[in-house]
């Protein structure tokens, strides 16, 4: 009778590995479309080869035996941890792409509301009052030392 | 070695004008500020203050812009520290072992360790170039491609002692790194994985990825803890366990020396300087120490190895730009500018006619040094209160002050994009255990690499070995490379069969 634990599936990693090896593989057949001469391929495609290896050597790290706890950051955490971390993300994802936009004044205010009430801050009125002031600091102190204009809609 | 009538000259000229000390200060500071913000350069530090040393004479306006490169090259350690976000690609090996010090609630130290290694690692390398200017400005003249390419698989080899206890996701980690190192147009012409996108034709923006590989990431995942520091008793702000680090940074003399040596050579180099300078003495470092194990874990050595050596990388790239008017990076390129402002022409003719004036450089740089050692105490004495903030505000606020700084660097909406696509990959990695930090090094070295390899091989026209074995240079480095990692090998046997007798000595007493 077999004794062992059974293997299970740590899906996130799972996902990991399955984004590095997809943009692997689509990035060698991307430099194979441009050129097949040496000067093109002569770094990419051997390095690409030996990152599909090592990714195989990986793989078995996504199986563990159910006993094995290396693999589990998931069970030091909640569903609602977890929800925070992917909001945060979300919200950082706003201002990048909103910034040119929107202007930087509004996103960098509406980022600061949302990601403090995501980091925890329950009292409105500090929330609105420190995304403010950040807001006003950062454009006027960051923004005259920096050699770009940042676009912006109020300020 | 040294001309002792064009020292004289130099102490002549800095006696007589009061303006030569006057912009010391003013320029640490802008420095430090500068350095400490993420995303801010030293290039753009100095480009910042370059229009006003219009109004000045000429060696006052060098001081002034070198009190700002020295100032800025210590500035990025802090919240390299403090946050683990590398201000400049010369404060990621800082990152490694400073932030979790930081993370254990020894921040004061770390802090005080990255002050006396920086001050230490700079006045070295001025005081090396004092004597090797000449020698060092004539090595700089015969590398090639291949010995550019050998100092960058120098640097990889760092990705090795990186992997901690997963190998392969190290080693894959360092690698898909080294291959988006590479997207862009190479040197050859050839465009690959840009899918389409015009600002990724030059590579994907690597002082963002940087950021958020290390610290976005880092934070995002912060985002469950109420403070940096989880012990409220280790977040107090003590000057004494500053000074402390300062004092243990002093304990550890062969590590400052050979970070500034290595410093001094790399910073030489034109194009490479200290963004490799800070890993390889990391690198070098972990290969050494007795307790390499415990590093990334937040060994002191880690740090005076990084900054010792980022530091002393001024020195050196301040003699390539002397000797031979080749500017090494952007900082000495903004310098070379300086002096053509002035009407001056940087190079082999400059360092002939105007020795005295390159010796009191030198000379203010040791004073710049030294005054960064008191004003430095000062300034990471304020920058320490960051550990007291609590996360709820320091997350967002962090996270959009690496967004403008990563907007700053690039100048359009790149950079903050490039900021949370890595930002994204850098929490998943450190989830599962893969070493955020060798994706970084690929990162920074995957061009570098391939731009070498392939000059090398279109003058070698692909004999690579019969090309080499006429490079005395490239073999020496792979050499002094080869017998790095012979001598770790044999000391790695060496501290384990030590670990062995005394285990068996200790098994013996027990059984007596």
């Amino acid at each position: 009778m077999n004794t062992k634990p059974r293997r299970r599936i740590v899906w996130g990693h799972l996902l990991l590995l399955i984004v590095i090896v997809g943009v692997v593989i689509a990035y060698l057949l991307d430099t194979r479309a441009a050129s097949l001469r040496i000067n093109n391929l002569l770094l990419v495609q051997p390095a690409s080869i030996l990152a599909l290896i090592l990714a195989a050597l990986v793989l078995p790290g996504i199986f563990p035996r159910s006993e094995a706890t290396e693999e589990e950051p998931e069970k030091k955490e909640t569903t609602g941890d977890l929800v925070r971390v992917f909001l945060l993300i979300a919200a950082l994802a706003g201002l990048a792409f909103s910034l040119e936009t929107i202007g930087f004044d509004i996103a960098t205010f509406a980022f600061m509301v949302v990601a403090l009430a995501i980091c925890g801050e329950k009292r409105w009125w500090v929330n609105l009052g420190f995304s403010a002031i950040f807001t006003v600091a950062l454009i006027y102190g960051y923004g005259s030392i920096t050699p770009f204009p940042f676009p912006l809609t109020i300020l | 070695m040294i001309e002792f009538t064009s020292v004289w000259g130099a102490f002549a000229l800095l006696g007589s004008d009061l303006n030569a000390w006057l912009y010391l200060l003013p320029g640490l500071v802008i420095g430090l500020v500068f350095g400490a913000m993420p995303g801010i350069s030293i290039t753009m530090a100095m480009a910042f203050a370059l229009p006003a040393t219009l109004y000045m004479d000429f060696l006052p306006a060098i001081i002034f812009l070198t009190a700002i490169y020295t100032g800025a090259g210590f500035g990025g350690s802090v919240p390299a520290v403090l946050m683990g976000i590398p201000g400049t690609s010369s404060a990621v090996a800082t990152t490694f072992d400073g932030y979790p010090m930081a993370r254990k609630g020894q921040h004061n130290q770390a802090l005080g360790i990255a002050l006396a290694s920086s001050v230490i690692g700079c006045l070295m390398s001025y005081l090396l170039l004092l004597f090797l200017i000449a020698p060092v400005s004539n090595v700089v003249l015969r590398l090639g491609p291949l010995e550019m390419f050998a100092v960058a698989v120098w640097g990889m080899l760092l990705l090795g002692s990186l992997a901690g206890s997963h190998l392969s996701r190290g080693l894959l980690a360092g690698v898909f790194g080294v291959l988006l190192g590479t997207v862009g147009m190479n040197t050859a012409g050839f465009t690959r994985g840009t899918m389409g996108i015009p600002w990724l034709l030059d590579g994907i923006p690597q002082i963002p990825a940087m950021m958020g590989l290390l610290a976005a990431s880092q934070l995002i995942g912060l985002i469950n803890t109420n403070y940096l520091i989880t012990d409220e008793s280790s977040r107090k702000i003590s000057f004494s366990k500053i000074v402390g680090g300062v004092r243990m940074a002093l304990s550890y003399p062969t590590i400052i020396f050979r970070g500034s040596l290595i410093g001094v050579i790399i910073g030489a180099i034109p194009g490479v300087g200290s963004s490799i300078s800070n890993l390889l003495s990391y690198s070098e470092t972990k290969r050494n120490a007795p307790d390499g194990d415990t590093f990334g874990q937040g060994n002191p050595k880690g740090v005076i190895a990084a900054e010792s050596a980022n530091s002393s990388s001024e020195g050196g790239a301040m003699a390539t730009m002397l000797a031979l008017g080749i500017p090494g990076g952007g900082a000495t390129a903004i310098l070379l500018a300086a002096f053509a402002m002035h009407n001056i022409v940087g190079g082999p003719s400059f360092i002939a006619n105007n020795k005295d004036i390159v010796y009191a450089l030198i000379f203010s740089n040791f004073a710049q040094a030294i005054l960064l050692l008191f004003v430095g105490l000062g300034f990471v004495y304020v920058a320490s209160y960051v550990v007291r903030v609590p996360l709820r505000f320091l997350i967002p606020s962090v996270l959009v002050v690496a967004t403008f700084g990563a907007y700053a660097i690039e100048g359009s909406a790149a950079g903050p994009i490039t900021l949370w696509v890595f930002s994204v990959l850098g929490w998943a990695m450190v989830r599962y255990s893969y070493p955020v930090a060798a994706a970084v090094v690929g990162l920074l070295l995957g061009g570098l690499l391939e731009g070498n390899l392939l000059r090398t091989n279109q003058i070698s026209g692909g004999d690579f070995i019969g090309y080499g074995l006429e490079r005395p240079w490239a073999l020496l480095i792979f050499a002094l490379m080869l017998g790095s990692l012979m001598l770790q090998t044999l000391s790695k046997r060496r501290r384990r069969k030590q670990t062995e007798r005394e285990a068996q000595a200790n098994a013996a007493s027990e059984a007596s």
